[in-house]
């Protein structure tokens, strides 16, 4: 009898399968359907084990000798089971909506099934697996699996440029995972991190290397500069990229990090450090995007950096924290996507120059973007005012004081872009060029994939102990860290700082409210009234109002220091230092070694003759 | 591990016949060398590490210069030339160590063993063309066809590595005491090698320089030894046969359709041959190991080798020679197969070659996901040899 434990795996590996086998003969809209299914099982098997990990117990089993005494062995804990429902959770919800956003695609829906169904499977492998070389494996097949979907339209300049970032950054930093992996092989001789052996041995330039290739993944700065490259892929690729499959494996490692042996210490403060650098550069960078997909992506960044400062806290509540955001991170940011996705089936562009007004025509994906944005805010009642709630309090507990003043800044210009991008976008009058009486709702599929994950935002923020509890609570006793987190329905805390957390979160909701009304009204000032800026005595002429340009020019002044943070420059530097070291070594080899290849091969030989005789 | 060889051997001349049929080569002279070339290979390895078998290995690198010269340009005759001046005396070199020393088996005494080394790395870094002794090789890759590179590198190339692997096992001496002069050789090729293959334009060039870099990993792994370093030797000759007819495949297929030599220029060729642009995207990621592909099978052990070898310093040495791999391979893919189509396709449709390629790059794969088929059965005859 099959294990349960492998149940997802095989599910979803079958299904990848399928859609080989019957790739020929269904239908664009069977395939997704047999995508969808395969996931939505999957997803079924993972919550059937969470009884048993809820009640402490960590489920094992070895699926398959894969290489001469490596074998595929599972150790499913909390940890995998909180990763697993993400992945196929939301992969299920972004299969259903690809159902409808992919039905249109000419060629290639065969392989885009197929990688997104091994990209889930190969997370479920990644969060379950106990021998750390299957790991790194699992870690690799998602990146090539991101990769191969970041450049679904090969014939595209862009689209493969994105691929080629994705990579190349991903795939190098990788290396440290590797790394890290075989100096723990040496001194311990065993590759699973189960084995105490692997604990005690888990030190200095280990963590470091392992920081790094999470750095990446989880597009820590200064290594996210391809997520925005990334752009411009399948919209359910990006979706599942952003919220659960990609960016959640970096987050993932330095989860296990806690489980595999002691780290924190100066790691942790260097972590803090660089999570609360991300969501600041993340966040200032979103500002001046006028691409709907590449604010999304930056303001990914920037929740990342969140997500990463709640997990390098390292304390009981910021651990909680941080599980929890990456939780509620996936399900707001993949309702985002899927509503940027739908915005861009239904006008054909996602220049947010080029919209506005669609709430009228798009009512459905309208208000779910409005319910995404609440969350990724951190409007209370959504799930994402109990993530910021529980990091503020993290970090208050933990006398960070700095992590709570960067946070609530960039909760504030976090409410400023979304405002900038649900007003260009939803609200306002349309574009000039668009033609609003073509625009019409997207597919029902698509309607009902991202209605779902926004739904569950607000559930999550009624009633967060419907997640806490079962899943978060595990996932921390899972890292060897107490549970302290008290929570009542509409998310407040009743447990450590109350006061003191309450009116800072208060104070957060109030500041982005007005500085949202404050920006509402510079972006859509009412027509045909003088807009306030001084232009030598007239008003600006009538209809000429500011719109998401003008903010991004605003912007781009503003944080003009900041926007000199982006680290491309160097790496471009890197790679023509690199290019000119092989166009050296050429010129050396051609003019030098290969004009007179004999007597070269002859002086060699003497020299080796010499050498091997001092020896 | 000999089986596996002449298995793996028999299996790539398969898929190297079938494409010839499809992409036609140098006529009934290439079919009849093509043929000599396989067939001396595999009677090497059946014979075994012999006097004749070396004899026969020898041979085949012969029919391998003739391979080269029946392409019948000029180019090609000066290509062969080059290989003919550089087998030559490699040929010597080993045949006067051989006979020097006998069997092998019994260490001779220290001026002889210097003698015999000497003559044995110079020999082998010939056959091999490994830094600085590698001038044949790119000459070879850029004159002759594809598929005949692909011969050479994939068979030839890969047999007399198996020769060397049976050397290092026969006589350990020869690697002993003169890891460091091995290990420097092998060192150059790996960052000679990656470096000269970012430097190409022309592909063909740019999988020869590859050539050397990868053949600088597997003598790594063969001077470092133990389980690891042998099992990721072998595998990874192996992998570096079945990834290097998938690449030359690829890459001669795209320049009989378009009718001129494949350069970084050439964009966007997998939008017309979609299956060959796949199967050289595959061939190069299995090629550098990045996994579910069968190379990290055999880089992972070499990495564990030289992680116990030389610590640190020497793990982070090969990672940043990987990573220059990335970068060319990636650049490869990038100004070459992906993007928008550039350049127009002149030839006939065909199907079966990159059927093969594409056959042949799922084997790749599949082979990286289960390696338990080959290095379980391996795994026993591998230990032994370590020991």
């Amino acid at each position: 009898m099959i294990n349960p434990v492998f149940v997802p795996t095989g599910v979803l590996f079958a299904g990848a399968l399928l859609e080989i086998v019957l790739g020929g003969v269904l239908s664009r809209a069977a395939k997704g359907w047999l995508a969808f299914l395969a996931t939505a099982i999957a997803l079924t098997a993972v919550l059937a084990m969470m009884p048993d990990v809820i009640h402490g117990q960590v489920l094992t089993a070895t699926l398959f000798n894969w290489d001469a005494g490596i074998s595929l062995t599972y150790h499913v804990d909390g940890l995998s089971i909180l990763f697993m429902l993400i992945g196929t959770g939301m992969g299920s919800a972004i299969l259903l909506y690809a159902v409808g956003y992919m039905a249109e695609e000419e060629e290639g829906t065969t392989r885009f099934y197929v990688l997104m169904l091994v990209f889930i499977g190969g997370l479920v492998i990644l969060v379950c697996s106990a021998n750390l070389l299957m790991a790194y494996f699992a870690w690799e097949l998602i990146g090539l699996c991101s990769y191969f979907l970041v450049g679904f339209w090969y014939k595209r300049e862009e689209a493969v440029d994105g691929a080629r970032k994705v990579l190349i950054i991903t795939h190098l930093a990788g290396y440290g995972l590797l790394a890290a992996i075989m100096l723990l092989y040496v001194r311990t001789g065993t590759f699973l991190w189960t084995d105490p052996a692997v604990g005690a041995a888990f030190s200095g330039a280990i963590i470091l290397l392992m920081i790094v290739a999470a750095m990446a993944k989880s597009v820590m700065y200064p290594l996210h500069t391809w997520i925005p490259e990334a752009m411009n892929a399948p919209t359910p690729v990006s979706a599942l990229l952003h919220s659960a499959c990609y960016v959640k494996a970096g987050v993932f490692l330095i989860a296990r990090m806690y489980s595999i042996g002691p780290w924190h210490g100066v790691f942790g403060n260097l972590l803090l450090l660089v999570g609360c650098l991300t969501m600041l550069v993340g966040s200032i960078f979103a500002i001046a995007q006028t691409d709907l997909k590449r604010l999304l992506a930056f303001s990914t960044v920037s929740q990342l950096g969140y997500i990463v400062t709640g997990l390098a806290l390292g304390t009981n509540l910021g651990i909680a924290a941080g599980l929890f955001y990456a939780a509620s991170h996936a399900l707001f940011k993949g309702t985002l996507f899927m509503c940027a996705g739908a915005v861009q089936e239904a006008t054909g562009t996602r220049d947010m120059r080029k919209l506005g007004g669609l709430s009228a025509r798009m009512p459905v994906t309208s208000r779910v973007w409005l319910v995404a944005a609440a969350a990724i805010v951190g409007v209370p009642l959504t799930n994402g005012f109990v993530a910021k709630w529980l990091l503020f309090d993290a970090a208050l507990e933990a006398n960070q004081a700095v992590v709570v003043v960067v946070a609530w800044a960039v909760s504030i210009i976090t409410t400023f872009y979304f405002f900038k991008a649900t007003l260009s976008v939803f609200y306002g009058m349309p574009a000039h060029d668009l033609r609003v009486e073509e625009i019409h709702e997207v597919a029902p599929t698509m309607q009902i994939g991202l209605g779902i994950t926004g739904a569950l935002c607000v559930v999550f923020g009624f009633a967060p102990q419907l997640v806490m509890q079962p899943v978060i609570e595990p996932a921390v006793h899972a890292l060897g860290f107490d549970w302290q987190v008290q929570v009542t329905w509409l998310g407040v805390l009743t447990g450590s700082g109350t006061i003191g957390v309450t009116v800072g979160a208060a104070a957060v909701v109030v500041v982005a409210a007005l500085f949202g009304v404050g920006a509402y009204r510079l972006v859509r000032a009412p027509a045909g009234h003088p807009v306030s800026v001084f232009t030598g005595g007239d008003p600006l002429p009538e209809g000429d109002t500011l719109g998401a340009a003008d903010f991004a020019e605003m912007a781009e002044a503003a944080f003009e220091p900041v926007y000199s943070l982006d680290p491309d420059p160097l790496y471009l530097l890197i790679w023509r230092g690199i290019k000119d070291a092989a166009a050296g070594v050429r010129r050396f080899a051609t003019a030098g070694l290969e004009r007179q290849p004999f007597l070269t091969a002859m002086v060699c030989a003497a020299a080796l003759f010499a050498g091997v005789w001092l020896l | 591990m000999e089986l596996i060889f002449i298995g793996f051997f028999a299996a790539l001349a398969c898929g190297i016949g079938l494409y010839a049929v499809s992409v036609p080569q140098d006529g009934r002279v290439w079919w009849w060398l093509a043929a000599a070339i396989v067939g001396l290979v595999i009677a090497s390895k059946l014979i075994g590490d012999s006097g004749t078998g070396a004899i026969f290995l020898d041979l085949a690198e012969l029919a391998a210069v003739a391979l080269v010269w029946s392409h019948g340009t000029p180019e090609a005759a000066a290509a062969a030339r080059k290989y003919l001046y550089s087998i030559i005396p490699a040929i010597a070199c080993t045949l006067i160590a051989g006979s020097l020393v006998g069997t092998g088996a019994e260490v001779p005494g220290p001026a002889l063993q210097k003698l015999v080394v000497c003559l044995l790395i110079v020999g082998f870094a010939l056959k091999l063309g490994l830094i600085p002794f590698y001038f044949w090789l790119p000459a070879v890759a850029s004159a002759a066809p594809a598929m005949t590179t692909a011969l050479i590198v994939s068979v030839v190339d890969i047999a007399t590595f198996g020769e060397l692997a049976a050397l290092r096992e026969v006589s350990p001496w020869v690697f002993g005491e003169y890891a460091q002069v091995w290990m420097v050789i092998a060192l150059l090729s790996m960052f000679g090698g990656a470096l000269l293959a970012l430097a190409q334009t022309e592909l063909k060039r740019m999988l020869a320089f590859s050539t050397i870099n990868d053949m600088g990993f597997l003598l790594l792994g063969l001077i470092i030894g133990g389980p690891a370093g042998f099992a990721g030797a072998s595998l990874g000759a192996l992998n570096h046969a079945l990834s290097k007819v998938i690449l030359f495949g690829a890459v001669g297929f795209a320049e009989r359709q378009i009718g001129r030599t494949v350069t970084l220029d050439t964009s966007g060729l997998a939008a017309r041959l979609p299956l060959a642009g796949a199967a050289f995207i595959v061939g190069a990621l299995v090629f550098i190991g990045v996994p579910p592909g069968f190379g990290f099978v055999a880089y992972w052990r070499i990495y564990i080798a030289a992680t116990q070898f030389g610590g640190p310093t020497l793990i982070t040495a090969l990672l940043v020679v990987a990573a220059l791999d990335l970068l060319c391979y990636a650049r490869a893919i990038h100004r070459t197969w992906l993007g928008p189509a550039q350049v127009p396709v002149t030839g006939a449709p065909a199907y079966l070659a990159p059927g093969v390629l594409a056959c042949l790059a799922v084997m790749a794969v599949l082979l990286g996901c289960y390696p338990s088929i080959l290095t379980g059965a391996a795994a026993s005859g591998l230990l032994a040899m370590a020991q």
